[in-house]
């Protein structure tokens, strides 16, 4: 049984391998409030300039404030970039589910999926693929621990650029997400210790060798759910996750 | 020249191209044409002139460079600068030589040094485009020079 410490450290080295992505994509729009600021304050100058005269003009004074609007419209886009990452930066440092609930998993992923993206930059394009879906009733932060396991694993599977599909499908009392990478692959043998303890593959600093034996514990042994795995060296890898709509214990 | 210096920008970041298209706009008189897609700004230069080409590096379908390289064999008299991020930079100074870039700008930028840059490309891209034309003119009076000496030669030898 993985304890609270290793899954607090196996979601440290998620994160932390998404960190420098993450910090680019605040300082950007951080970039863009900051220098819009001093434009600002050039254009009122100019607005008044304009408007003193002792014969107005109009039509730069027109000018300036179109200019004045357009920044004001970057401004509000920057801020709920910023706004959005940190809310989904908060998903992660929010304590541990104790009761599981009724989630929508498509707009858990999708907030998964905000902040690996930024980590990720645009190296990886993640395209999403939701299917119509139940609420489950679920360890919700647990879940979203599984999602940034196997998002960033996908994402480290590939060098250079590639593509991650997300899907998302109802099948009876169940629901399937499945997760596929354009990456290296995992040859047979090493799928086979996919999810036992320690089992790592990656240089030391990269991977704790947690990240699977957690997805594992928390999708077969806390849900009640099951895990697939399909891969072929040099073309891709695919996780399905497996997930009841129901907990018995629960209910 | 009569009409207004065309400055091109190209970032897959709507915020980038606002920003600098309202501090451009503000404090100069030039043509702002900005584009979200490098292929567009291609398209563009193929049938219009442009004083100073400013590109990102990162961007999805085509890197800053390749855009430039393209830009250079469409336009090579105007001025290119590259516009990047910190994380680009290394890959962006391999690449400064096989495009022959005027600029290097690192994000954030500062808007002062921008215009400095613009203004000093627009400054370049008009002599050299001033100096292509005298050179031209030259020839053509060399050739028809020539044809002078040749009838010449031919009614006195």
């Amino acid at each position: 049984m993985v304890g609270a410490r290793d899954l607090d450290a196996s979601k440290m080295a998620a994160l932390g391998s998404l960190l420098a992505g993450v910090i680019h994509d605040i300082g950007t729009p951080v970039g863009a409030i900051l220098s819009n600021n001093q434009v600002v304050l050039r254009a009122l100058d100019k607005l008044k300039d304009a408007l003193a005269a002792p014969q107005p003009d109009v039509a730069a004074a027109l000018k300036r404030l179109e200019i004045l609007r357009s920044l004001a419209e970057v401004d509000r886009l920057a801020c709920s970039r910023i706004g959005a990452l940190v809310r989904s930066l908060k998903t992660f440092a929010r304590a541990d589910d104790v009761d599981a609930s009724d989630a929508d998993l498509n707009a858990e992923l999708a907030e998964t999926v905000r902040l690996v993206q930024a980590g990720f930059g645009k190296r990886i394009a993640i395209q999403t693929e939701f299917g119509e879906i139940p609420l489950v009733h679920c360890w919700v932060r647990r879940l979203h621990l599984v999602f940034l396991n196997l998002l960033v694993n996908a994402g480290q599977a590939i060098e250079g650029e590639g593509k991650i599909v997300i899907r998302t499908a109802r099948d009876g009392d169940r629901v399937i997400i499945s997760i596929s990478d354009s990456g290296h692959g995992i040859s047979p043998e090493n799928q086979a210790k996919l999810f036992s303890t320690a089992f790592t593959t990656k240089p030391s600093g990269v991977g704790t060798g947690l990240g699977l034996m957690i997805v594992r514990e928390v999708v077969a042994d806390l849900h009640g759910g099951a895990l697939r795995v399909e891969s072929e060296m040099g073309k891709g890898t695919t996780f399905h996750v497996s997930l009841p709509l129901r907990q018995k214990s629960t209910e | 020249m009569n009409k207004n210096p065309t400055v091109v920008v190209v970032d897959d970041e709507d915020m980038v191209l606002t920003s600098v298209r309202a501090f451009l706009s503000l404090e100069t008189e030039y043509e702002i044409q900005t584009f979200l897609e490098p292929e567009r700004a291609v398209e563009f230069l193929r049938n219009n002139l442009a004083e100073v080409i400013v590109s990102d590096y990162l961007m999805p379908g085509m890197t800053g460079i390749q855009f430039l390289a393209r830009a250079r064999e469409l336009q090579p008299e105007a001025p290119r600068v590259l516009l990047t991020g910190h994380a680009d930079k290394q890959s962006a100074i391999e690449a400064i030589n096989q495009v022959g870039l005027f600029h290097y700008l690192e994000k954030p930028w500062d808007n002062e040094q921008l215009l400095l840059i613009v203004n000093n490309a627009i400054e370049r891209a008009s002599l050299f485009r001033e100096l292509k034309e005298k050179i031209a003119e030259l020839s053509t009076a060399n050739s028809s020079l020539k044809a002078v000496q040749a009838r010449l030669l031919k009614a006195f030898l």
